[in-house]
């Protein structure tokens, strides 16, 4: 969604219309997701949700409801939004209307519909005339301004901030902090924007919790247990190691596995020597973490940290929000997103709707349903261990291939959990893990700066695959994709039947026999 | 009745609020309710306060007698007495559910506040059915309580009813031949 600053003008024109929310599938969307809804629900705005997981998606649930909405609310944190212009056009188009307007409301399209004036033929053809040209003008714009994609700030962080806004509509910026927080977060663990920025937007949310918590503490900590209190940590990046033992969390955390090279024995030995050099006796640490002993827990966090200096691992600590209500249920952003992303791909149950998992990872983030966030953490434990396993088959049996301009790696259809990674969610952060694990094990200097392309078998009777393709690993990247662009040139130089449906264009849905042809097309681009 | 419906009645009571809207004032079948306006404090029943709160509108105030040393005041009286002292509120139970529920955090100290009200609430019933108890047993012919409140009321109201048509029942089969053959099923 293309507002720039003031949210007032959005919302005083929503605010006394029906509104159909489209959202993406991704943790960040499903956090704007909630503020949005907390604030409908507070001032009584009918609205209609409707999950959509890619472009195909949201044309048809468009279509469906355009009978009744004037104005549209994409969420997607993703700034590729000027293609839903086209939908608007095409199909205004197909039924012959007066849509003249659409072309001089580029950015901002409400689509407001007129009745086919049949006197205005004349005035119909000139304006035609003028849409094609302004049309064509656009889309060398929006190729160039496609051709790198990246993030922009968080959706869910974009509305929290205009909060300050909504204080007179009283909204309770404190809750929507907490998801602002977990948008962010997201952003951050499937690694779409840089450090940088997560630090500097990190700043920005600490400032408004703050704020909000010097108010409510004042005479003593008087507020009650079972309110809700977010508490700025500066956290390990150890991945869910509250809810799990400190040795199974070490063990599956992309950071740690990466830097000790848990894949061989060297690995494991160093681990062990790592424990011993920090005083942790083995069974305490592999037991759960809410029954370790109170006073190794401690100063953890401090130990940890001057040991994995001494360990090459210089970013073991960051900063981070946890959540915390009643006196057993605290929980760190990353958990939540983790539980989250678990629920929203989880291929548990064979005829799964993806409405229902969304619904469920929606219910995750409320704090009513605490059972939800719990069952979605085991998910994601069982989530992790599936892509430690799979990262260190892939190092130790090398299949990861240099091609050239990139590595590339395809899953087997006999890989355990293959079905795990059939989804993009998941699909990247794998890439993600075993681009560093790679880096750090292979001696080849030229190698480290390639960027990772990966395949993995998408559904077996259809007999597609889906592509992921991530930018090389540096400190200072700014995260930028070409993939996407390149996914689509390849594929119309070769004919291969693709769907670049996601809105993350760097994912694609390919049938493999195409495979082949398609991968040395891409060779040949990038070269 | 119910324990909702006396609930439902304690949400007549007034509780002040702090609105962050403005409005002219409603005139409704009940009463009329006065003009909000955002940052002043104003009478409204508790069925609206909570609305309003959980539409993120107001900011509740906790009533007088929510207070930590009141509290503790009148549990210890409560404790020292016999008889039943003055109530904190003729709806504090139900207040201090919803209030707390609802508002914990416009409320300080709440957690401690829950528990003492609970006190208080154990201590009086606990009398309530001592006294039930000797009256039963003695055969009373009728009693007068002071100071209680219709939640409480409530709670021993079936059980000590239908235990004196119990003992009515069993009394009246002793008297020699009077009411054979007009024992209803009970």
């Amino acid at each position: 969604m293309f507002i720039a600053d003031i949210k007032k003008d959005f919302y005083d024109v929503v605010a006394n219309q029906r509104v159909a929310l489209l959202v993406a599938a991704d943790i960040d969307a499903l956090c704007a997701c909630k503020i949005l809804q907390a604030l409908f629900h507070c001032d009584q705005i009918q609205y209609t949700l409707v999950p959509v997981t890619g472009w195909q998606d949201l044309s048809t649930a468009f279509l469906e409801h355009k009978e009744q909405i004037k104005l549209l609310i994409k969420e997607d944190d993703d700034l590729g939004v000027p293609t839903y212009d086209d939908i608007f056009r095409d199909e205004d188009e197909e039924e012959g209307e007066d849509s003249g307007n659409e072309s001089d409301e580029g950015s901002e399209p409400s689509g407001k519909r007129r009745r086919f004036d049949e006197g205005a033929i004349e005035r119909r053809i000139e304006r035609q005339r003028a849409k094609r040209q302004w049309e064509a003008r656009r889309r060398e714009i929006l190729f160039d301004y496609e051709q790198y994609e990246y993030h922009g700030t968080s959706v869910s962080k974009m509305n929290c901030r205009e909060k300050k806004s909504f204080i007179h509509f009283g909204l309770d910026g404190y809750v929507a902090a907490m998801w602002a927080i977990i948008g962010l977060t997201d952003q951050w663990v499937h690694d779409k924007i840089p450090h940088m920025k997560y630090v500097s937007d990190i700043a920005t949310v600490q400032r408004h919790v703050s704020r909000h918590n010097h108010r409510n503490e004042d005479e003593e900590n008087s507020l009650s247990i079972d309110c809700m209190r977010i508490s700025f940590e500066y956290d390990l990046r150890l991945a869910l190691y509250h809810h799990w033992s400190l040795y199974e969390s070490i063990c599956n955390s992309y950071y740690t596995a990466c830097s000790f090279k848990l894949w061989t024995l060297k690995g494991q030995k160093k681990l062990q020597e790592f424990l011993a050099d920090m005083g942790l006796p083995l069974r305490q640490v592999k037991q759960k973490f809410k029954s370790m002993d109170t006073t190794i827990k401690e100063n953890l966090r401090d130990v940890i940290e001057e040991s994995s200096n001494k360990y090459g691992m210089k970013d073991i600590r960051i900063q981070t929000f946890g959540v915390h209500f009643g006196f057993k249920n605290s929980f760190l952003a990353s958990d939540m997103v983790h539980a989250a992303a678990a629920l929203l791909e989880s291929t548990e149950r064979d005829e799964n709707d993806p409405t229902d998992n969304f619904i469920k990872a929606l219910d995750a983030l409320s704090r009513s349903h605490l059972d939800r966030l719990l069952s979605g953490i085991d998910l994601a434990k069982k989530k992790l261990i599936a892509i430690q396993q799979t990262v260190a088959s892939c190092i130790c049996t090398n299949i990861i291939l240099s091609q050239g301009p990139f590595l590339y790696c395809y899953l087997m259809e006999g890989t355990p959990d293959v079905k795990l990674f059939s989804k993009p969610l998941a699909l990247t952060l794998l890439c993600k893990y075993l681009l560093t694990a790679f880096i750090h094990s292979t001696r080849n200097k030229r190698c480290k700066l390639l960027p990772l392309i990966m395949a993995a078998p998408k559904d077996v009777e259809k007999g597609t695959v889906i592509v992921v393709g991530i930018p090389p690993e540096s400190e200072t990247s700014d995260k930028k994709n070409f993939f996407g662009r390149a996914f689509e040139k390849a594929a119309e130089s070769t004919s291969s039947r693709t769907l670049h449906d996601h809105f993350d264009t760097s994912i694609i849905e390919l049938k493999s026999e195409d495979r082949s042809k398609f991968l040395d097309a891409l060779i040949t681009l990038l070269s | 009745m119910d324990p909702s419906e006396v609930e439902f009645l304690a949400e007549k009571e007034f509780v002040k609020i702090i609105p962050n809207f403005s409005l002219d004032k409603i005139y409704l079948i009940g009463g009329d309710l006065g003009p909000f306006n955002p940052g002043l404090s104003v009478d409204v029943p508790v069925w609206l306060a909570l609305n309003l709160k959980q539409r993120q509108k107001c900011r509740i105030l906790p009533p007088e007698w929510m207070d930590v040393e009141k509290l503790e005041e009148i549990r210890e009286l409560e404790r020292k007495e016999d008889t039943f002292t003055p109530a904190p509120s003729p709806y504090y139970m139900e207040l201090t559910k919803l209030l707390l529920n609802h508002a914990s955090d416009n409320i300080p100290k709440a957690d401690e506040i829950r528990t003492l009200v609970k006190d208080i609430w154990d201590t009086r019933v606990a009398k309530l059915r001592l006294s039930a108890d000797s009256f039963i047993r003695q055969q009373e012919a009728h009693a007068q309580l002071d100071n209680l409140t219709l939640m409480e009321i409530n709670t021993i109201r079936e059980f000590l009813l239908d235990s004196l048509n119990c003992m009515y029942k069993l009394r009246s089969n002793l008297q020699p031949g009077a009411t054979k053959g007009q024992f209803a099923d009970y």
